[in-house]
C-alpha cells in the first residue's frame, strides 16, 4: 500500500504533461462560462435587482376583429424585482359607461416586458381609452 | 492502484468522457428543465442567494470529481479544471435545452435569461459530473473505494450532503412541496420524519443494494446509528432548509410551518443521503 503509494506519487509531476488539449479548452470554457455567469448575477445583486415593481401599459396595435377590436400591449416592468399575477385592465369610454377588459399575466420579470391582448366590442381608439396595470402579487 | 496514471490520457478519452458528460447533463436535468416554478425562479429569486447556491455547487462539483469525476483525476488542479468543465457542460446544456424547449427566447432581456440559465446549469452540471460515473463503462472502482476509505467520516458526510442536496434541489421549486406542508397534520409530519430516518438507515446498512455500506470495524447498531444515520438526517434537514431559504420559501412564515417544511423536503432529502453513498 504503501509502496504503491510512492509509485502514484512519482507519477504526479509527469502526469501534469499528460494533460490533453481538449481538456485545457473544456476546462477553460467552464472557467469563462462560470465568469461570465458570476460576473453579470453579481452585477444584478449589487444593481437595483430589488427595487419593487413599477409596470407600464402601452397599446401596440388594435385591430378590428369579429364582434370587436383586439389590442395588442406591452407591459413593461421597469423595476428591478419581478412582478406575479400582474392584472391588466383596459377602459373604453361608451355611452352608458366604460366598457372594461382585463387579463392577468402570470409573471413579469424585472427590467423586462410581456406581451398580451384584451378585447372590446366598443372601438378602443378614442382618446379617452386607458390601459393601465391594476395591481400584482409578489413572487 | 498505480491504475492508469501511467498511461496519458489522450485527446479522444477526455472526448468520449466529455460526451458522457453531455448525456449526465441532460438525463439529470430534464426533470428540473421542464418545471415551470424553475423558470420563474430564475428571474424572481435573489441574486445574491442565486450567487451563493451558485458557489456552493462549485465546490460540491470539485467534491464529486474527487470521488466520481468524468476523468481519472488525481490532484486538486484537475478535480478543479473537472468541475469547471462540468460547469461549462451544465450551462451548454440548459441553455441549449432552454432555448428548444421556447422557455428562452430573443425577445427578453439578459438578466432573465441567465438568472434561468444559471438555476438550471446546477442540476445539469451535477450531471455532467456524474455522467461519466453512469453511462460510463469502465469505471475504476477499486481507486473510488480507496479514495472513500481514505476521505473516512468527513467524506461519508460529503456524499450525504451532495445526495440531499441533489434530491432536495430535485422537489423543492414545486408550489407541491408547499401545499403538502400545509395539508399535514403535527402527526403525519411526525410519522413522516420517523420514516425518513428508518429508510435512510435501512437503504445503506441493511438492504442489499449494490455498493452497499458495510457497518464500519466493530460498530454496534448504536454507533452506526448515531454516527452515519442521524449525522446523514441532520444533513438532509439542514439542507432542506438551506433550500428553502434559497427559494425564498421561509420568507415571513412562521416557524412551526418552516419546520414542517422542512420535514416535508428532508424525506427526499435524506434518501438522497442515502442513495448518494450508493451511486458514487
Amino acid at each position: 500500500m504503501e509502496q504503491n503509494r510512492a509509485i502514484e506519487n512519482e507519477n504526479h509531476p509527469a502526469s501534469g504533461n499528460h494533460i490533453p488539449w481538449i481538456e485545457w479548452l473544456a476546462s477553460g470554457l467552464g472557467l469563462l462560462m462560470a465568469l461570465c455567469v458570476f460576473g453579470f448575477i453579481g452585477w444584478q445583486a449589487l444593481h437595483d435587482a430589488t427595487s419593487p415593481p413599477m409596470i407600464t401599459v402601452t397599446a401596440i396595435e388594435t385591430t378590428q376583429v369579429t364582434g370587436g377590436y383586439r389590442v395588442i400591449f406591452e407591459a413593461r416592468n421597469v423595476g428591478g424585482a419581478a412582478a406575479a399575477q400582474v392584472r391588466i385592465e383596459g377602459a373604453v369610454p361608451g355611452s352608458d359607461g366604460p366598457e372594461f377588459s382585463s387579463v392577468i399575466l402570470d409573471y413579469i420579470p424585472g427590467h423586462s416586458a410581456r406581451k398580451g391582448g384584451l378585447f372590446f366590442t366598443l372601438n378602443p381608439q378614442s382618446e379617452k381609452f386607458t390601459l393601465r396595470a391594476a395591481g400584482f402579487a409578489k413572487p | 492502484m498505480v491504475h492508469d496514471d501511467s498511461v496519458p490520457e489522450t485527446n479522444k478519452d477526455y472526448a468520449i468522457g466529455l460526451g458522457r458528460a453531455f448525456g449526465g447533463a441532460v438525463i439529470f436535468a430534464i426533470p428540473l428543465l421542464m418545471t415551470m416554478e424553475m423558470w420563474w425562479l430564475g428571474f424572481s429569486m435573489e441574486p445574491g442567494r442565486l450567487l451563493l447556491f451558485m458557489s456552493i455547487n462549485v465546490a460540491i462539483l470539485i467534491g464529486l470529481s474527487y470521488f466520481a469525476g468524468f476523468e481519472k483525476t488525481f490532484s486538486w488542479k484537475e478535480d478543479a479544471m473537472d468541475a469547471f468543465a462540468a460547469f461549462g457542460v451544465g450551462i451548454l446544456t440548459s441553455t441549449t435545452m432552454l432555448a428548444l424547449l421556447a422557455v428562452i427566447t430573443f425577445d427578453m432581456t439578459w438578466s432573465e435569461i441567465v438568472g434561468k440559465v444559471a438555476l438550471q446549469s446546477v442540476p445539469a452540471s451535477i450531471g455532467a459530473m456524474l455522467g461519466r460515473k453512469q453511462l460510463g463503462g469502465g469505471q475504476d472502482t477499486r481507486a473510488e473505494e480507496e479514495r472513500k476509505a481514505e476521505a473516512g467520516y468527513g467524506g461519508e458526510l460529503f456524499l450525504m450532503l451532495a445526495g440531499a442536496l441533489f434530491m432536495a434541489f430535485n422537489v423543492a421549486p414545486t408550489e407541491e412541496m408547499i401545499l403538502i406542508a400545509y395539508q399535514m397534520s403535527p402527526w403525519h409530519t411526525l410519522a413522516l420524519g420517523v420514516l425518513s430516518i428508518v429508510l435512510l438507515h435501512v437503504l445503506v446498512y441493511t438492504v442489499g443494494f449494490s455498493g452497499q455500506e458495510s457497518r464500519p470495524e466493530g460498530g454496534t447498531f448504536r454507533s452506526t446509528f448515531f454516527h452515519f444515520t442521524l449525522a446523514g438526517y441532520g444533513i438532509a434537514l439542514l439542507i432542506s432548509f438551506y433550500v428553502l431559504w434559497t427559494f425564498g420559501r421561509t420568507e415571513d412564515v412562521a416557524p412551526t410551518e418552516i419546520a414542517n417544511m422542512v420535514v416535508v423536503l428532508g424525506f427526499p432529502a435524506s434518501l438522497g443521503a442515502a442513495t448518494a453513498r450508493l451511486v458514487i
